[in-house]
C-alpha cells in the first residue's frame, strides 16, 4: 500500500536558488546545479499515519516517567530561580523579630556614639569588639531551629537547606553591611577621621566571625559555635591589645585580612551543607 | 520539553505530533528508503531523548534531536553486519549499472516518478555528505542548525554541501519531460 508522502521544504523555486547562494554558490554553479538539486523532489518519504503515531505514542508513554506535581512544581519555581530566591529571602525575614533588628542597630549606634565620644584612647577596640557581636546575634538567630530539630522539616520544602541557610546570610549580613553604612555615616557627620579604616574595624571582624560561627555550626550547636567564634576573636583582640603582639595581628595594613578569611570560610561552610547533613539529622 | 521530562502526557503527545513525520523522513532518506528501520530508528531517537537527561532548556530543541536521530543512525551503519550486507549490495547495484548503463528515456521518467535514480544517487553518497544534503534540502534546516546539529563548523557544513551537491549533480542528470 503507498504511503501518504511528505511535502518538499522549498515551495518557490526561488528559494532553493537562495538556499544555494547562501552556503556561498555562485550565480553560474546554481544555474548548473539547479536542474539536479530539484529532482531530489522525486524521491519524497511517507507520512506516518495517525494510527502509526499513536502506536508509536503508545511505546513512548510506557518510558515517561511517572507525572508528579512535586517535580513540575519544582521545574516551573526552576524556571523563575531569581523570582524564587527573592520570595524565600523575603520569608525568612520574618524569622528575625523586631528585637533582632533594633537590638542590632543599637550595638551599631553605641559603638559609633563610644568612638565620638573620644572616652577611650583605643577607638578601634570598641569597633572591633561590637561589630562581630551583630554576627554572633545573627547566627544564633538566624539559625536557632537547629535546637528545634527542624531540618527534616526543610528537607521536604521546595528550597533546598542550602538555599534557606544563604537566604538568611544574605538577609543578616545585608542588615549588617547596611549598619556598617550607617555607622560610617554617622563618624563621617561626627567629624571623625579615618572614616573607612574606623568601618572597616567593625565590618571586617564582623565577616570572620560570621565566617568561624557558620563553619563551627557544622560541627557544634548554634550556641556553642556563635560563642566559641566570638570569643576566640574577642581573645585574641584582648592578647593583642593588651601585649606587643597588636603590631602584628591589628596592624592597618592587615585591616581586610579577618574580613577575607571570613567570605573563605563562608564559602566553606556553605559548601559542606550537603556533605555534613547528615550530622544535622535528628539521630533516633 | 520540561513538561515532558516532568511526566506530562499531554505535552509528550505534542511533541510526537510534531516531530514524528519529519523525522521519519529524515531517517527514511538516510537510511537508504527502509521504511521498517526509519520507524524503528524515530521510535529509538524518541526513547533516547526521554531517557537522557542532557537537555538543555535554554538551548534549540531540533538540533538535539536530530543530534540523537544522526548518531543512532550512525551506529547502526558502524555494526559490522550492516557494513557487510551494504558492501554485498553495492556489489549488486553496480552489477546492475554495469549492464544496464544507458536507460531509455521511458524507463528514466518511470524511474523518476518513484524516485528511485534519486535515491540511488544519494546512496552513493558517503555518509557525511548524505547527511548535511538530507538535512539541507528534504528537512529545510539552516545552516547553524545543520552545524549546531553536527558539531561542526559553519564552514565544514558549506563545504560539505557543496561537495555533496556536485557529486549529486554528477549523478542525476535533468529528465527529459514530454516523452511519450
Amino acid at each position: 500500500m503507498p504511503h501518504p508522502q511528505s511535502s518538499w521544504p522549498f515551495e518557490r523555486p526561488e528559494q532553493l536558488t537562495d538556499a544555494l547562494r547562501e552556503q556561498g554558490a555562485s550565480p553560474e554553479e546554481c544555474a548548473d546545479l539547479l536542474p539536479a538539486l530539484r529532482r531530489l523532489s522525486e524521491w519524497q518519504a511517507p507520512q506516518p499515519e495517525p494510527a502509526d503515531t499513536r502506536r508509536l505514542l503508545a511505546r513512548l508513554t510506557s518510558a515517561l516517567p511517572a507525572f508528579s506535581p512535586v517535580r513540575q512544581a519544582i521545574h516551573e519555581h526552576r524556571q523563575h530561580r531569581v523570582a524564587f530566591l527573592l520570595a524565600t529571602a523575603r520569608a525568612q525575614v520574618s524569622l528575625f523579630g523586631l528585637a533582632f533588628w533594633l537590638v542590632s542597630a543599637l550595638i551599631t549606634l553605641l559603638g559609633a556614639a563610644v568612638v565620638l565620644s573620644n572616652v577611650l584612647p583605643n577607638q578601634e577596640v570598641v569597633l572591633r569588639a561590637s561589630g562581630p557581636l551583630l554576627a554572633y546575634l545573627g547566627t544564633i538567630i538566624a539559625f536557632r531551629g537547629r535546637g528545634a530539630r527542624v531540618l527534616e522539616l526543610e528537607l521536604v520544602c521546595l528550597p533546598s537547606p542550602l538555599q534557606l541557610a544563604l537566604a538568611r546570610l544574605v538577609i543578616v549580613l545585608g542588615y549588617d553591611v547596611g549598619l556598617g553604612l550607617a555607622l560610617s555615616l554617622l563618624l563621617w557627620a561626627g567629624g571623625s577621621g579615618q572614616v573607612l579604616a574606623l568601618t572597616l574595624s567593625w565590618l571586617m571582624p564582623l565577616l570572620l566571625v560570621a565566617g568561624l560561627a557558620q563553619l563551627l555550626t557544622l560541627r557544634l550547636s548554634v550556641q556553642a559555635a556563635a560563642s566559641l567564634a566570638y570569643g576566640s576573636w574577642l581573645a585574641v583582640l584582648a592578647i593583642g591589645t593588651t601585649t606587643n603582639l597588636q603590631v602584628l595581628l591589628l596592624t592597618p595594613a592587615l585591616l581586610v585580612l579577618p574580613g577575607c578569611i571570613g567570605l573563605a570560610l563562608l564559602a566553606i561552610a556553605l559548601l559542606r551543607i550537603h556533605t555534613d547533613m547528615h550530622r544535622l539529622l535528628p539521630h533516633a | 520539553m520540561a513538561a515532558v521530562m516532568a511526566g506530562d502526557q499531554v505535552a509528550l503527545a505534542a511533541l510526537v505530533t510534531r516531530h514524528h513525520a519529519p523525522l521519519l523522513g529524515y531517517l527514511y532518506r538516510l537510511v537508504g528508503g527502509d521504511r521498517q528501520l526509519s520507524e524503528d530508528l524515530v521510535q529509538e531517537t524518541l526513547l533516547h531523548v526521554l531517557r537522557q537527561r542532557t537537555y538543555q532548556a535554554d538551548r534549540p530543541f531540533k538540533p538535539w534531536l536530530y543530534t540523537i536521530a544522526t548518531n543512532l543512525a550512525r551506529d547502526y551503519f558502524k555494526s559490522a553486519a550492516v557494513r557487510k550486507s551494504r558492501r554485498e549490495g553495492d556489489s549488486e547495484e553496480a552489477l546492475l549499472h554495469l549492464y544496464d548503463s544507458a536507460p531509455s528515456p521511458e524507463e528514466r521518467v518511470l524511474a523518476a516518478e518513484q524516485g528511485s535514480e534519486v535515491r540511488a544517487a544519494l546512496a552513493q553518497l558517503s555518509e557525511d555528505y548524505r547527511i548535511v544534503v538530507v538535512l539541507r534540502f528534504y528537512q529545510g534546516f539552516s545552516l547553524q542548525e545543520i552545524a549546531e546539529t553536527l558539531h561542526i563548523p559553519l564552514g565544514t557544513v558549506k563545504s560539505r554541501l557543496s561537495v555533496g551537491v556536485h557529486r549529486l549533480r554528477s549523478m542525476l542528470a535533468p529528465v527529459q519531460k514530454g516523452v511519450d
